[in-house]
């Protein structure tokens, strides 16, 4: 599983600079570019849904478990960026790094996920900035 | 499930999306039928549209280069607009204007071609509800955050989302992916829908100058918001749409907006229409699970002090 993972990260890392981000709202209304994170977890569930896909994240902090839900593009924009139902399984550990929600809720716009072995992926984010702000650009 | 699986379904899948356009199309210009009027059109009044073959500012070619082949016709000599396409936007669905990155807000290279300063020619009322929708409380009234119809005229021209023109001789459909559709009759007989009917979209009409698609469109209802910034129209909105075919996947689309309440003269934007011979429509269900919906809205009563 994990060499597919990271075949699918190779495979469409290139495309993502290109591909449009799919949002139907403000960034800046919901997320608070005053609050960025950065949390690791392991992936409870990744949900295909419109208008934007979520990826929920179960982060261990101080021996208590929280549970994060992290918006991404929409499930079609990630299917065109190569993402396939089965790339992201339950159980698999990611850093996530995003911005959080304005309601102050577990809630964050996700900009980029490492895995594991380093390997990250500007993920289908619904921020067109995400990559340059990430990246310090 | 397995990735084969999958794609399976995903054969499947299109095929029922390929049958769901047929049908929408046959639904759409029958709908249209049943609005057709005797009078002629009025005449085009669309303003600096270029010729074809124009270049825009910073007008990319993406795969219209020079390898693209000619325009497309029909058997009747027309130009055949059809196909999947992505408006290059230019960051307009984040401002009309050229415009620098702010936070979480993208830049934006300007696509705005007449005045020739690039500005939005805003009346002093506008701009004060301009800044008041900028502010984090106003982002859930825009009507998209809702998954409220398509994004708009013109702005779902220029929104990082695909759409398909279908065309016969005598409809132009728009299935815009996102939300919606959009039906332009091609009629020189017909007028405008009655004055007090107010659409999402306007009532548009076609007709060709040359191998330009002009659409006249009225009949707003003013609730569309141009971008995601707030950009303003009311419904004494009138557009003219000019859509000018460049080689074979390429589409020039000049709009000139007509809003005497809301600017203080009309202006025209310009932006390139970009087909992809191997895209497919996938079906995107808007408020299937909406959660933004509510944390924004969260923010709106933390702004207005009801939480």
């Amino acid at each position: 599983m994990r060499g597919k993972i990271l075949s699918v990260v190779a495979a469409v890392a290139f495309v993502l600079a290109a591909a449009p981000a799919i949002a139907h709202h403000s960034f800046a209304a919901e997320f608070d570019e005053n609050k960025p994170i950065k949390l690791t977890g392991k992936v409870v569930e990744m949900r295909w849904s419109n208008p934007h896909a979520w990826i929920y994240l179960d982060v261990n902090n101080n021996g208590k478990t929280e549970r994060w839900a992290f918006e991404t593009g929409a499930a079609n924009g990630l299917f065109r960026r190569g993402w396939r139902k089965e790339d992201l399984p339950a159980g698999t550990v990611l850093v996530i790094q995003g911005w959080q929600a304005r309601n102050g809720s577990n809630t964050a716009n996700a900009g980029s996920i490492t895995f594991q072995d380093g390997k990250r992926l500007f993920a289908g984010s619904s921020n067109p900035n995400a990559e340059r702000l990430l990246e310090g650009k | 499930m397995s990735r084969m699986e999958f794609r399976m379904q995903h054969s499947e899948f299109r095929t029922v999306v390929r049958l769901a356009l047929g049908v929408a199309l046959v639904a759409v210009l029958a709908i249209g039928d049943a609005f057709a009027q005797d009078a002629p059109p009025p005449p085009p009044r669309g303003r600096g549209a270029g010729a074809a073959g124009q270049a825009g500012p910073g007008g990319g070619r993406g795969r219209g280069g020079p390898e693209a082949g000619p325009i497309r016709r029909l058997p009747d000599g027309k130009p055949d607009l059809s196909g999947f396409y992505n408006g290059n936007g230019r960051g307009a669905n984040y401002g009309l204007e050229n415009h620098p990155t702010q936070g979480l807000t993208p830049g934006g290279q300007g696509i705005i071609v007449d005045p020739p300063d690039g500005k939005l020619p805003m009346q002093e009322w506008a701009k004060a509800e301009l800044a008041s929708r900028q502010t984090p409380a106003r982002g859930y009234d825009d009507p998209t955050a809702h998954c409220i119809m398509a994004a708009g005229v013109p702005r779902a021209f220029y929104v990082p989302s695909p759409f398909f023109i279908m065309q016969t001789p005598t409809d132009v459909a728009v299935l815009f992916e996102r939300m919606a559709w959009r039906r332009i009759p091609i009629d020189a007989n017909r007028k405008h829908l009655p004055d007090n009917v107010r659409l999402w979209q306007g009532d548009s009409i076609g007709h060709w100058e040359g191998d330009t698609l002009v659409v006249d469109s009225t009949n707003f209802n003013g609730k569309p918001w141009l971008n995601e910034a707030g950009e303003i129209t009311s419904h004494a909105l009138h557009v003219v749409e000019r859509f000018t075919p460049v080689n074979a996947t390429t589409i020039m689309y000049r709009a000139t907006l007509t809003d005497p309440i809301v600017y203080t003269r009309p202006f025209t934007i310009e932006v390139q229409l970009i087909r992809d011979p191997e895209g497919e429509m996938l079906e995107v269900a808007c408020h299937e699970d909406n959660q933004d919906l509510q944390h924004m809205k969260d923010v709106k009563d933390a702004g207005t002090g009801l939480k």
